[in-house]
């Protein structure tokens, strides 16, 4: 039932797409054939893969980042309480903001490299990281607590078989969502500022008029994020088998 | 006769397991516990009963050294408590169990805290696994299993640690009944094997008076010990219909009568 509708649906959307492309409903609108034949094309050229090796620096360095410095971050706010009260106000702020216009605030500080784009992907996704892992540290079940203090856990004891693994299904929520977010900072950056990788190709095919080539590279970052989440989804169904 | 010599008066008397004096707590202006004494003798099976107030879980928790005391003195065995010490365990209301580890990690967890090495700690975990009556469920996660299993999980951790004292937190307060009377007869026979001494929170009269040597009536706001009452059922009492008996129904009425004026 469920693979039946789901074939339906991506057939569905290709027609429609289809459709689109012959009206046309835009000047130059690619026809799904066009940005595959374009996307092929571009993967046999190495273009793509060049720009995606790029791309694929600033995200891993950003988005690396922002687990490795995030999750410790929001475990110390949640074990640390005043720690916690003073840095919940500059998350919501950097969670409820406009992240995009800390661009051009990064390109100043940072230049126009792959750093910058690195530090945007990092901005984008950081704050979901600790958020995650400060909540997860606070939905710990005070009995669980009791119930190590009973057997008298150290401290050490409470915090790495209690409230890591009881903050554990939060943690890997926000890295997963975190790591959409990254995507979104990695375009956002290569779009508007910082000429690397994805973004530059989009553009570049964009500013040639080549609509089947931007097509196929924004068709190509899909499928990349969606690889990339998937995976990251695969990860947590395995780390949580318990749940299930 | 293991379970006779509890109850002939022993000479020279059974050594006092827990002694709990003058104990008074207080949560900011409420008043918890006042000038509380009790005596657990070693072996006994002693219940805490009492009207929501009365303060029979904190003073489970002070005993258990997760809540200190304000005044007063408690000392297990030889040891006056200040923290959670090896000779007690306690099991909970609503088990505390690990929901991300099977049955036999959750049955470790006590042993894993208490350092005790990787294959001894299987291997005891094991044995107290069977013991509570779920061999074969060692690869189960708690959401797999029911309630009252769930609990046998939670007694088993406990009593893995091989303590000398179980403090039981309303252990069948969220178990079925028909359950609930399969596993009070399990624990009774646990009891009797094991000589462990038992302090058991509870709000029903029939589990008790089922279980105990003794009940403790405490007293709402502040709590006091109110009364203290002897239970003589004969034991083994698993074995038989102690429960249908006229001298059961008589002490569980008499224990009514004490609680209905403490209301």
């Amino acid at each position: 039932m469920v693979p039946a509708l789901r074939a339906a649906s991506v057939v569905g959307f290709l027609l429609l797409w289809e459709w689109a492309a012959r009206v046309p409903i835009s000047f130059n609108f690619p026809s799904p054939w066009a940005t595959v034949t374009a996307l092929l094309a571009l993967v046999r050229s190495g273009a793509l893969l060049e720009a995606t090796a790029i791309s694929l620096q600033s995200l891993l360095l950003g988005f690396g980042a922002a687990v490795a410095l995030g999750v410790p971050a929001g475990l110390l706010m949640g074990v640390v309480r005043p720690v916690g009260r003073v840095g919940r106000v500059y998350l919501d702020l950097l969670i409820a903001l406009p992240t995009a216009a800390l661009v051009p605030l990064v390109i100043l500080s940072f230049g126009i490299n792959i750093l910058s784009s690195a530090v945007i992907v990092f901005v984008f996704s950081a704050p979901f990281v600790t958020m995650n892992a400060y909540g997860g540290v606070r939905d710990v079940r005070p009995r669980l607590v009791e119930m190590a203090r009973a057997f008298d856990a150290s401290w050490w004891q409470l915090f790495s078989r209690i409230v890591l693994p009881s903050a554990l299904p939060m943690i890997l929520a926000g890295i997963r969502y975190a790591l959409s977010r990254a995507f979104v900072g990695l375009i956002v950056a290569e779009l508007l500022l910082s000429p690397f990788g994805l973004g530059r190709l989009i553009m570049t095919a964009r500013s040639m008029f080549e609509h089947d080539r931007m097509f196929a590279t924004v068709l190509w970052t899909l499928m990349f994020a969606g690889a990339a989440l998937a995976a990251v989804a695969r990860l947590e169904a395995r780390l949580l088998r318990w749940r299930a | 006769m293991a379970a006779a010599e509890r109850h002939v008066p022993a000479t020279p008397p059974a050594p006092v397991a827990i002694a709990v004096e003058s104990v008074s707590k207080a949560f900011g202006a409420v008043q918890a516990l006042v000038d509380v004494d009790v005596r657990v003798r070693a072996g006994e099976f002693l219940s805490l009963i009492g009207p929501s107030g009365c303060g029979k879980t904190t003073l489970l928790k002070i005993v258990a050294g997760l809540v200190p005391a304000d005044r007063g003195r408690v000392s297990v065995g030889e040891r006056i408590v200040w923290g959670p010490g090896p000779e007690c365990s306690v099991v909970f209301q609503d088990f505390a169990l690990l929901p991300w580890g099977t049955v036999q990690r959750n049955v470790e967890f006590g042993l894993l805290l208490r350092g005790v090495e990787a294959g001894e700690r299987a291997e005891r975990a094991r044995r107290a696994i069977a013991k509570v009556g779920l061999a074969g469920f060692e690869a189960a996660y708690p959401a797999q299993l029911s309630g009252g299993m769930q609990q046998r999980v939670g007694l088993a951790r406990a009593l893995a640690v091989s303590p000398r004292v179980l403090l039981m937190d309303e252990p069948f307060a969220s178990i079925d009944e028909q359950t609930r009377r399969v596993f009070q007869d399990d624990l009774l026979r646990l009891w009797s094997e094991e000589r462990k001494t038992v302090v058991l929170v509870t709000h029903s009269m029939e589990e008790a008076i089922y279980l105990s040597d003794r009940v403790v009536v405490l007293s709402p706001r502040p709590g006091r010990v109110h009364q203290v009452l002897d239970v003589p059922l004969p034991r083994p009492r698993e074995a038989g219909d102690v429960r249908g008996t006229a001298e059961f129904a008589r002490l569980v009425d008499g224990l009514w009568k004490i609680l209905r004026k403490l209301q």
